[in-house]
């Protein structure tokens, strides 16, 4: 019922999402990496790790990413990691995105006492230092896991979200078509679901973008900290052995330069949709020509 | 606008300027290479701490070669080597007298008998200091001359007086009698009685320089090395190279690879020139939860003990750098040798015999019922254990993933884990482990007791308590409490009632079983002949090479003495050699012999090996460049085009 | 009187800030399990007569045996006297001295990386924005820098420019041989062992700000005083000033929050190159167990984006009044 509503008053903006070179270049590489993600795993014979035989070998054809000095296989690391690395992300963004929409749209719908007391919270996480956080919180937490670790990185990353969403509800809120509803007599919940929401839901999508890939980025860091999933692989661990075993004053890079690639290939392609939703969503940021 | 941003010229053109700088050599001030001497493997933190009393956070050689013990240890030889001490002796059942050199400190004042009894009675007053408990055994301590002083004991512990004997520094007591706090000294500015002084320190080493006024010099000589640079090296990677390439001439590390390396440098000295390469340092032992069920039935822990196929480990983990260990993990140095039941072992102990680990295993009831190839126990409960080592221990790690593979072909399902340290530690002295690998405390000494006395410390707490002794798998036999009490007050030179006692402890162990003893570690030790030689060898044995910290006087102090620089001539200024490793690996198909089944089978194997090849190349200096160089930069500038051409194909608009 | 309502009330929420920091801080270790003591100990092979003595010895000496308020008193008090406690790792330096020490690296890395990566990033940003073919040239690569992870971006540089092409030294702040002083060699090297992590910092930072830069002033071309100026035939001079005048607000704002950032980028890109700064000195309190060291790490990073932050929203609130009136409510 809402999708349909939605898709109707979007019709127009469909069309140019799908015009848009942005959010077709991204989203291809996105495609891409999603897919090795996906895929990945089941195109090696070596587990992630797993002892091959072959210490610290260049790329070959039987180890496209070369060997480690344990003598793991890199290519299995990096699909292997490239997958834990994305539910991180889209975990820790889902719930960073949850939680700062909800406190930004209660603190800016409702006001007073609740908005100032919230807007406090908000400013209070916004300046403490994220990442220094997160490394207090890990390096406490005996089993690290990657739900645990999308956890508390969603808890960390949501201020200037739920920053953003107020701004952007108290707008709303003083919009005619909203007034009006509340001039006759709609109830709250439903001046929410059909009046606000829809209007806010493409905010909320490029917001989620942006989370998506500041938790990546977030766990990315964790991880070559030391402070990354005690069991298991991700492409920050893979970076933090390759830094701790030497890899490139001992030449090897392509222990310590493809993991990276790929996370700053997969950023890439989130910034440049965020951008190319942002230009079809507000025609403001459209160049003519 | 245009206006506003000339400011970037002038910003623009000062990097320009740095980058020009930039290109100037620093010239660093460098020590003579032929006095100098770069050792590392025993300096693994930022070092600002010299405070002998605090041995466990000072820098490697804080204690040994600045502060002295009143003897040294030679644990190959068994003999103490009288150092501060010119002579010690039990003129009494409870009276050690102990008769000084003359030695001096550093600023001149002479060493004497007051310093000494200071030392000791200064644990009394600071109970922080690492021997203070000797005083709830240690009556009084009378000084006799200015040389000689007495220890009077009220319950003489005789292997704990031992042990302390070389592990316990004297300290000036004109110095730290004016100290209030001195455990939170760092002693900066150390002033001690030994061959060498503190030159300088940084983040990166610790500079030693030799004491020309050092009062051993007629009894002892002079140390070869000048200087000392003793470097904190990032990782054993990094060690091996400089190694290679004679930037460090000592090392302590653990080295992978060690048979290769001496195979293909001349130049590379090791204890052994073969197998095992390294002098036995510690037991590592196997620790079991005696708490825990299956793991409190003694059968089980015997069919695990026949599970393990500790060659196995020895020859794929430490490519036969180290010795299995017996049964009793009694250390093959005179001083365990002479009291390990060698006939016990031989009756009692296990060897790896799968067969007979599964006969074991079958009568105490544990049957795979449900097919999955792992035992269920005997009233048809799941059985699932684990072992942990610390994450990045990379030689115990690989060693416990083939323990669970060895426990695994007898039906035992345990799954190797690898916390990190602290919560491998924290999970160790709590007793919430299964199965663990340690080895901390079971270090060469004058006696098996300090072996035990870690083990079976009788003040154990229970699981969930910390403890700080190695009773880790919480084992209690009132026996054997006893027995160790009893050889702590029978004189080290009662042979006849010790060896009994002993017997009587490695029977109960045979017995019971409580631990594993697996493999001894060694004493991992590399040295360079490109600078400096007079190494000790299997055959010049005159003393262990090890600088770790607090092990110094088992040898490491003997070795400086008998360093001699290499003369040579003078190499052209203009070229230096440059080596490049490059690390090679093979697969060599191997003919190994294997017991199996309780047969002895020879099999291939294919088994891998890292050679490290290497190329030494003269260079002009001027012409640096790594010879693997320009693959990678060609690999990495088409990594950089094919990016930029790809994101610029995607995004470009028209 | 806005001015001064305004910082005060930004005071209230940084000290508010500043309380939840340090009690989290406080509370984090004191309720996980692990031992810092029985770690501190762990290093040393000794009888267990000796350990046991030393662990109940070293537990008083830390504080470790008095109830959790008394230890949380203590706590505070230590603090406002500016005492962090004593290192385990770096036994027995004091945290505070470790931090101070550590603290100078930070700041001669971030602070230029931060202002010329502003500079820099901006400028390129506001090229870009008038310029169609550099544009298209320019913004992928501003992605791909503002989506590198600051220690990959460190990595890369390590690798080119230490191995491939060994230029820069690869680790530390200076020659291990050589001895801080302010002689010229001593200069040299330390920038031969400086400009590498500051590479790599200033290169992330530089995309985000270009793209910043960038969006603003095409907002700013696009909207209605611009076209509105356009319609009455000024020349496009003109209309760009206006336009990076406006755009140029924002990215000061931006500035506070980059800082942050900035802090966390710099701990990972100390790792790679074991520059001795603050994230250096967390990562091997981390790896040691060390939660003293930890804690005085992480107050000192927080006090420092706490107080820059703070500048920056007063001069913020300076440059563009309107900020400080919808801040505290006032009409303007």
């Amino acid at each position: 019922m809402m999708l349909d509503r939605i898709m109707e008053r979007h019709r127009e903006t469909l069309i140019l999402l799908r015009r848009n070179r942005k959010i077709k270049a991204g989203a291809s590489i996105l495609a891409v990496i999603l897919a090795i993600a996906v895929i990945g795993p089941y195109t090696t014979e070596y587990g992630p790790l797993e002892y091959t035989g072959a210490i610290g070998e260049p790329p070959s054809s039987r180890h496209p990413l070369g060997t480690n000095t344990f003598g793991y296989d890199l290519y299995s690391q990096v699909v292997y990691g490239l997958r834990s690395s994305i539910l991180i992300g889209l975990l820790g963004g889902i719930l960073a995105t949850a939680i700062g929409v909800l406190i930004g749209f209660i603190s800016g719908y409702f006001g007073g006492i609740i908005d100032e007391l919230l807007m406090m919270l908000t400013n209070i996480f916004l300046v403490i230092p994220t990442l220094a956080l997160l490394i207090i919180i890990a390096a406490y937490i005996e089993h690290r896991g990657i739900l645990i670790e999308s956890v508390i990185i969603g808890l960390t990353s949501w201020p200037w979200t739920a920053r953003a969403v107020r701004a952007n509800t108290l707008s709303l809120r003083n919009r005619e078509f909203v007034y009006l509803a509340r001039m006759s007599g709609m109830p709250t919940r439903s001046i929410i679901l059909r009046e606000i929401a829809p209007n806010m839901l493409s905010y909320i999508i490029m917001v989620f973008i942006l989370q998506f890939g500041g938790a990546i980025l977030y766990a990315v860091s964790l991880d070559f900290i030391g402070l990354g999933p005690t069991k298991g692989i991700s492409l920050g661990v893979i970076l933090q052995q390759a830094v701790l075993w030497n890899a490139v004053q001992l030449g090897m890079w392509w222990w310590a330069i493809p993991p990276g690639l790929l996370i700053a290939l997969l950023l890439t392609s989130l910034y440049v949709i965020n951008t190319g939703l942002d230009e079809v969503l507000n025609p403001r940021l459209r160049r003519q020509g | 606008m245009q206006a506003r941003f000339k400011s970037i010229v002038p910003l623009l053109l000062s990097i320009l300027v740095l980058q020009v700088v930039l290109s100037i050599n620093a010239s660093a001030q460098e020590l003579p290479r032929n006095e100098t001497i770069y050792v590392g493997g025993g300096l693994w933190a930022p070092s600002s701490n010299f405070n002998p009393l605090t041995p466990w956070a000072a820098a490697t050689g804080s204690v040994g070669l600045i502060y002295e013990p009143l003897f040294l240890y030679i644990p190959i030889k068994d003999e103490f080597v009288p150092w501060l001490a010119e002579e010690g002796k039990w003129v009494s059942d409870n009276v050690y007298e102990v008769k000084l050199r003359e030695a001096k400190w550093h600023d001149g004042t002479p060493l004497t008998a007051e310093d000494v009894k200071f030392t000791f009675e200064y644990a009394k007053i600071h109970q922080g200091i690492y021997y203070s408990s000797i005083w709830n055994w240690l009556d009084r301590i009378e000084v006799v001359d200015e040389r000689t002083v007495r220890f009077v004991f009220s319950e003489p512990h005789y292997p704990e007086w031992t042990y302390y004997l070389y592990t316990l520094y004297i300290i000036p007591k004109h110095i730290w009698e004016k100290i209030e706090n001195p455990l939170e000294e760092a002693n900066t500015n150390p002033i001690g009685s030994g061959m060498y002084k503190l030159k300088s320190y940084d983040q990166n080493q610790v500079v030693y320089e030799r004491n020309d006024e050092w009062w051993g010099k007629d009894a002892f000589g002079t140390p070869g090395p000048k200087y000392i640079v003793y470097l904190r090296v990032a990782s054993n990677n990094v060690a091996l190279a400089m190694l290679v390439r004679g930037e460090l001439d000592w090392s302590n590390f653990f080295l992978p690879g060690v048979p290769q390396l001496v195979k293909q440098y001349e130049f590379i000295h090791t204890w052994y020139k073969d197998r095992p390469y390294h002098l036995p340092a510690n037991v590592a032992f196997l620790f079991i939860n005696n708490q825990k069920y299956p793991l409190n039935l003694t059968e089980f822990r015997r069919a695990m003990a026949y599970a393990i196929n500790v060659d196995e480990i020895i020859e794929r983990v430490f490519e036969g750098t180290v010795l299995k260990s017996n049964s009793v993990g009694f250390l093959p140095i005179p001083s365990w040798q002479r009291f390990y039941a060698k006939d016990l072992d031989e009756e009692m102990g296990f060897k790896y015999d799968p067969d007979k680990a599964n006969e074991i295993l079958d009568k105490l009831g544990f049957k795979d019922i449900d097919g999955d190839g792992y035992r269920e126990t005997p009233s048809g409960e799941r059985l699932r254990l684990t072992i942990i080592v610390p994450f990045g221990w990379t030689d115990w790690m690989e060693s416990i993933r083939i323990i669970a593979e060895n426990l695994g072909q007898v039906g035992i399902n345990v799954e190797p884990k690898f916390p990190d340290f602290s919560k491998y530690f924290d999970d160790l002295t709590k007793g919430y482990f299964d199965l663990a690998i340690n080895n901390f405390n079971s270090f060469v000494s004058p006696t098996p007791w300090t072996m035990y006395n870690w083990l079976f410390y009788e003040d154990t707490p229970p699981i969930g308590e910390n403890s700080w002794n190695g009773n880790f798998g919480r084992y209690f036999n009132d026996e054997i409490t006893q027995l160790l009490g009893e050889v702590l007050v029978t004189p080290m030179d009662d042979e006849a009632t010790l060896r009994e006692l002993y017997r009587k402890i490695q029977e109960i162990f045979l017995r019971d079983l409580p631990y594993i003893p697996l493999w001894y570690n060694g004493f991992w030790f590399q040295a360079s002949t490109l600078h400096w030689t007079g190494w000790p060898s299997e055959d010049n044995p005159y003393g262990v090479p090890v600088t770790w910290p607090g092990n110094w006087q088992l040898g490491g102090v003997l070795t400086l003495l008998n360093l001699k620089p290499v003369v040579r001539e003078e190499t052209k200024t203009t070229t230096s050699p440059v080596v490049t490793t490059v690390t090679k690996t093979q697969e060599v198909t191997e003919t190994v012999t294997v017991t199996e089944k309780g047969q002895v089978v020879t099999k291939e194997v294919v088994k891998t090996q890292t050679t490290v090849i290497t190329k030494t190349v003269e260079q002009t200096v001027e012409q640096m460049t790594t010879p693997t160089g320009g693959n990678n930069t060609l690999i990495a500038v088409a990594v950089v085009i094919i990016v930029v051409l790809a994101a610029l194909a995607l995004l470009r608009r028209r | 009187m806005g001015l001064i309502r305004y910082i005060g009330k930004k005071a209230v929420i940084y000290l508010a800030t500043f309380f939840v920091a340090v009690t989290l801080n406080w509370a984090i270790p004191r309720f996980m399990p692990g031992n810092p003591i029985g770690i501190l100990l762990s290093r040393f092979a000794t009888l267990p007569e000796s350990a046991e003595v030393m662990y109940s010895y070293f537990t008083q000496a830390f504080g470790l045996d008095k109830p959790l308020y008394e230890q949380y008193i203590n706590f505070w008090r230590a603090l406002l006297n500016g005492d962090l406690g004593v290192s385990i790792y770096l036994y027995p330096q004091k945290v505070r001295d470790i931090v101070l020490e550590a603290l100078p690296y930070d700041i001669v890395l971030i602070v230029p990386a931060v202002i010329v990566s502003w500079i820099v990033g901006n400028w390129l940003g506001a090229l870009a924005s008038t310029n169609r073919r550099l544009d298209n040239i320019l913004m992928p690569i501003f992605y791909f820098l503002t989506a590198s992870p600051y220690f990959w971006m460190a990595i890369v540089l390590a690798w080119v420019f230490t191995v491939t092409i060994p230029i820069f030294p690869p680790s530390g702040a200076y020659s291990p041989g050589i001895s801080p002083s302010l002689s010229l060699s001593f200069i040299v090297d330390f920038l031969k062992h400086w400009i590498l992590p500051f590479l790599s910092l200033l290169l992330v930072m530089l995309g985000g700000w270009a793209i910043g830069m960038r969006n603003m002033i095409i907002y700013e071309l696009e909207s209605n005083y611009s076209r509105y100026m356009e319609a009455l035939g000024a020349p496009n001079r003109l209309i760009l000033r206006y336009a990076f005048r406006n755009a140029m607000l924002p990215q000061i704002t931006g500035l506070a929050l980059q800082i942050g950032l900035a802090v966390a980028g710099a701990i990972t890109t100390e790792i790679v190159f074991s520059y001795p700064g603050l994230g250096y000195l967390m990562l091997q309190a981390i790896q040691n167990q060390d939660y003293f060291l930890m804690q005085g790490a992480f107050l000192v990073i927080v006090i420092m984006v706490l107080i820059s932050n703070f500048v920056i929203d007063i001069v913020y609130a300076i440059v563009d009044p309107r900020v400080r009136y919808t801040y505290t409510g006032e009409t303007g």
